[in-house]
């Protein structure tokens, strides 16, 4: 099984410990990984902030790297939501029909991480040890955009020693929202104090979820108030076993 | 105020969080004068008594729905349905409300087109004047709130009275609605005890609800009893029978539509569904999704005038302001499915947050995110669109499948187009950001030296523990709040590409 | 021209301007289509009236049963355990369900002053739509002009087994013709506006209460 690895832009700059994570776990579950060098970014940020024209311009791109790629491997839902759920109407409104129809044939190629796990590799045990309480947050692009369902609880399931507590209100958004966690601070952090009253109640040492966005902002708030919980994407937990228990950033 | 400006500017003062926001504070429900949303909001973010209220009763509704919902095994497929209704009442508008009029006005009604909110105003004062009312009594509607009727007629000598309980309680109070459905409930009970004892001039007024409303009944008996001529808006227009359909709880609807002499009735154009058949459909999802009830406790169905029962003088209203241009915009048209159900912002965690108020419309929450600017022709309320972190939950819920995301993503790129071009976006951070942003991810080697220049540069601002606590300009929305975990040493591509050069 | 006039035809050929070629008119609802919500309920006769009465009470409406010959007999003992003497009925309400014992005043276009005098009306019904526990008026000569029904604070409603459906499409199926005047009744009047706090009867009845007639066999 080959698979290329779309490692977005913000892991790339931010959490490589995500996309070494995803190396580590596809490779042992038998995934020959490669990587396009000259992947940057899906245009989301672009796009939901209003900058259509930029975010065209990102998407042609995407669809030209990737074309010829039997299969994409994305450790984030909200760039799978991007390419899936605005993709088409930004090709529909190039009117470029070439475009359009690689698009169109790519678009079954695409994969976000736990999709490619359950529905592609058909697994659901991975192997993983993590023997620590943690709270699972259910992103919005994952639960209302790409429908993921039981795909991370499945996974989780599976990890050994691992305590999973549900978050209360759980399908409620953190308030990250991309640009919106800037354009509309305060109300962000509101609805960051709401989620973290939530989250903290699990007692949980890692709060993990498939989108460094949401553990960022979340992580962020954590961090700056001596929460003593930490965020971890699901990646990285995956890729922990018995021999290999953390994945050293 | 653009949206980006108010990034930068100062916070409102602190307010005490006991009292209640006196009117003269509060932004007004004017899409043309009110401040930009995150100003707005960061207002009503210091106020924990009208957060609590709002998170209670939203909590209370989103309880009840959701277990109807669950209970109702084809919820998807009634939805799928309303979607089709009120797509096929838009798609062929013109033709219904003219099948509308037609059978309104074979049963003895009068039907009126109004362009604009002025015209809508001065038809109705004219039909008032023509029967010398001095007073009116009115049932809420939204649609009156819109276009601002009220001011109007009390600037124009009538007495204007509100009979919905939350009305009364704004209209006493001086207060704007913060929700379309319960409009008052940012405001509590000793809050209100306080407006009425004041108001009615009832001192030894408990707070105790029930009391409360007793004193509302008591208040309005006799003014249902007396006054001749009412006010309503309309749930559903029947293009079929030329019948007109008002959802409500209280009974005052009931009142105003059964006692006076004379009813008008405004209502927006999109109100109309083709046929008395549609209300099976629209019927099972909006009470489930207003207030979380299989059905409200009256619904009132009537066509035109029936002799001896009721209003012998009946005129409807029609109103457009803005409503035909957005039929036109094919990704925007579905703005106007709406019913007015407020499933939305019971939905909307922003909404949760900040309330009604902060939208500065008497539309509020997602729905308001999207119908006002739009009424506005976006020339005001460019914040709005952004007032979303794009959850998706107001689509999940909304009963006839309006895709709000769909369409805020749609009119923030309107709001970018037009703030382009101006001549202080340039150097606006937001703006050269992601022009900038946008140039480097036109070329990998663009964006890794960028990568390179940021870690670089954030070293400035990178503590010991490798955490940034405080960055400037735009940044600094971000760390208020949260820490920014500094640049790693290596970006992934970085590794990749080591790996791969060790491997060989 | 009036303003209206002129603006009735700007405002319509925008819209016009938009409009595709007109649907079929069908209706939506049809079975065949992709839109397969139930329009049929799945309860036999029996649950499904056990359910009217269920939703009922969950209203705090008071039930009782009967059978078609004791109609007159158990509306009298609603009527002498209410309390009350002077009631108002619709004018076509039967003659026989009207006990002499109380005081009654028959609506023949009474000024709603009169009736504000009332303690008491009593009505038959349209439907009975037992999933929301709606009873459905369409203002017939024995259900009464929409004001009898509002102002007095008691309602005793008569309300045939045979009346009863489970969904509100199948209320729908059941209507000759779309009605002219209609009220759906699902409770008494409330408010929520306070506090989110349910404070039943604000205007209309306070207290509703039915006679179900077992009337099927």
């Amino acid at each position: 099984m080959r698979a290329s690895l779309f490692i977005t832009c913000y892991n790339d700059t931010l959490y490589p410990e995500t996309g070494k994570a995803v190396v580590r776990l596809l490779e042992r579950l038998g995934v020959q990984l490669d990587f396009h060098p000259k992947q940057t970014c899906c245009g989301q940020m672009h796009a939901n902030t209003g900058f259509r024209g930029e975010a065209f311009s990102q998407a042609k791109r995407f669809v030209r790297l990737y074309q010829d790629t039997e299969t994409v491997v994305v450790p984030s839902s909200s760039c799978v939501a991007m390419i899936r759920d605005q993709y088409p109407g930004l090709f529909e409104e190039l009117g470029n029909d070439t475009l359009r129809k690689e698009f169109a044939a790519l678009l079954p190629r695409i994969f976000e991480l736990s999709e490619f796990l359950i529905d592609r590799l058909g697994v659901e045990d991975v192997g993983a040890y993590f023997p620590h309480r943690v709270a699972y947050h259910a992103s919005c692009h994952g639960v209302r955009a790409l429908h993921l369902g039981e795909r991370p609880f499945r996974l989780l399931g599976k990890v050994r020693g691992l305590e999973l507590i549900p978050i209360p209100n759980a399908e409620r958004c953190c308030g990250f929202g991309g640009t919106f966690s800037v354009k509309n601070g305060e109300v962000s952090s509101a609805m960051l104090a709401a989620k973290l009253q939530d989250v903290s109640s699990t007692r949980a040492e890692v709060c993990t979820a498939l989108d460094n966005s949401c553990l960022m902002h979340l992580g962020g708030a954590m961090h700056r108030q001596f929460m003593g919980m930490r965020t971890m994407h699901l990646a990285e937990i995956l890729a922990c076993t018995e021999s290999s228990p953390e994945v050293q950033p | 105020m653009s949206p980006d400006q108010a990034i930068t500017a100062e916070p409102a003062p602190h307010t005490s969080a006991l009292r209640p926001i006196p009117a003269h504070e509060h932004a007004e429900l004017d899409p043309r004068f009110a401040p930009p949303f995150p100003q707005a909001a960061l207002h009503v973010l210091r106020n924990p008594q009208l957060r609590k209220n709002v998170a209670h009763a939203i909590d209370v509704i989103q309880t009840k729905r959701g277990k109807l919902v669950a209970e109702k095994q084809d919820w998807q497929a009634l939805r799928d349905a309303a979607s089709a209704i009120r797509t096929e009442a838009l798609d062929h508008l013109g033709t219904y409300l003219h099948e509308f009029e037609k059978n309104c006005t074979a049963a003895g009604g009068t039907v009126h087109w109004a362009a604009d909110a002025d015209e809508a105003r001065r038809i109705i004062l004219d039909l008032l004047r023509q029967e010398k009312a001095s007073e009116v009594i009115k049932i809420k509607t939204m649609t009156s709130a819109e276009i601002q009727l009220n001011p109007f007629l009390e600037k124009s000598g009538l007495e204007v009275y509100e009979t919905d309980l939350a009305e009364i309680i704004l209209q006493l109070g001086e207060e704007e609605p913060s929700h379309i459905v319960v409009p008052a409930l940012h405001i509590n009970r000793s809050q209100v005890r306080e407006i009425f004892a004041r108001r009615m001039g009832l001192e030894h007024l408990s707070d105790d609800p029930k009391e409360l409303t007793n004193a509302a009944r008591a208040y309005l008996r006799r003014k249902f009893l007396t006054i001749p001529t009412a006010i309503s808006g309309a749930n559903f227009l029947i293009a079929e029978t030329g019948g007109v359909a008002v959802v409500e709880s209280e009974g005052n609807g009931r009142m105003c539509l059964t006692l006076p002499q004379t009813m008008i009735t405004i209502a927006g154009i999109e109100k109309v569904l083709p046929r008395f058949n549609d209300l099976e459909v629209m019927l099972q999802l909006l009470a489930r999704s207003a207030t979380g009830e299989r059905m409200n406790p009256y619904t009132s169905l009537w066509t035109g005038v029936t002799p001896g029962d009721g209003p012998q003088n009946f005129h409807v209203v029609l109103l457009d302001n803005g409503r035909s241009s957005i039929l036109k915009k094919p990704v925007e048209r579905q703005t106007l499915k709406c019913i007015r159900c407020a499933a939305c912002m019971n939905a909307c965690p922003v909404y949760r947050q900040t309330g009604g108020h902060a939208y500065g419309s008497v539309y509020p929450g997602p729905i308001g995110a999207i119908l006002t600017p739009q009424l506005m022709k976006m020339e005001f309320a460019q914040s709005l669109p952004y007032a979303s972190s794009l959850c998706g939950a107001c689509y999940e819920v909304c009963p006839v499948k309006i895709n709000i995301p769909e369409v805020l993503l749609e009119l923030r790129s309107q709001v970018v187009n037009q703030e382009r071009g101006q001549a202080g976006r340039f150097f606006d951070p937001m703006y050269l950001g992601l022009r900038i942003a946008n140039l480097l991810f036109a070329r990998a080697w663009r964006f890794h030296l960028a990568q390179r220049l940021g870690r670089i540069g954030l070293r400035l601002f990178t503590r010991k523990d490798g955490w940034i606590h405080s960055l400037p300009s735009v940044g600094g929305k971000w760390t208020q709040t949260r820490d920014l975990r500094g640049f790693p040493e290596q970006t992934f591509h970085e590794w990749w590409a080591a790996r791969a050069k060790e491997d060989q | 021209m009036s303003t209206s006039a002129t603006s009735r035809q700007r405002i319509l050929d925008r819209i016009r301007a938009e409009e595709g070629p007109k649907a079929t008119g069908a209706f939506v609802g049809s079975s065949a289509g992709p839109h397969a919500y139930f329009r049929r309920g799945a309860l036999d006769r029996s649950a499904c009236l056990s359910l009217m009465i269920e939703r009922l009470r969950e209203y705090d409406a008071e039930v009782v049963e009967c059978t078609p010959e004791q109609i007159s007999t158990t509306i009298d003992d609603q009527l002498s355990a209410s309390g009350k003497h002077l009631f108002t009925a619709p004018q076509g309400l039967p003659s026989a369900w009207m006990s002499a014992s109380f005081d009654w005043k028959v609506d023949h276009q009474l000024p709603a002053e009169e009736i504000e005098k009332t303690e008491g009306v009593v009505t038959a019904s349209f439907c009975g739509i037992a999933d929301s526990g709606t009873i459905v008026l369409h203002h017939s000569a024995s259900e009464g002009r929409r004001v009898l029904t509002l102002l007095p604070d008691w309602h005793l409603c008569i309300l045939r087994a045979s009346q009863v459906v489970e969904t509100l499409p199948e209320y729908f199926d059941r209507c000759p013709a779309p009605p002219a005047l209609a009220t759906y009744i699902s409770g008494p009047s409330a408010t929520a506006d306070i506090e989110m706090t349910r404070i039943k009867g604000v205007h209309g009845p306070r207290f509703l209460h039915v006679i179900l007639v077992r009337d099927e066999s």
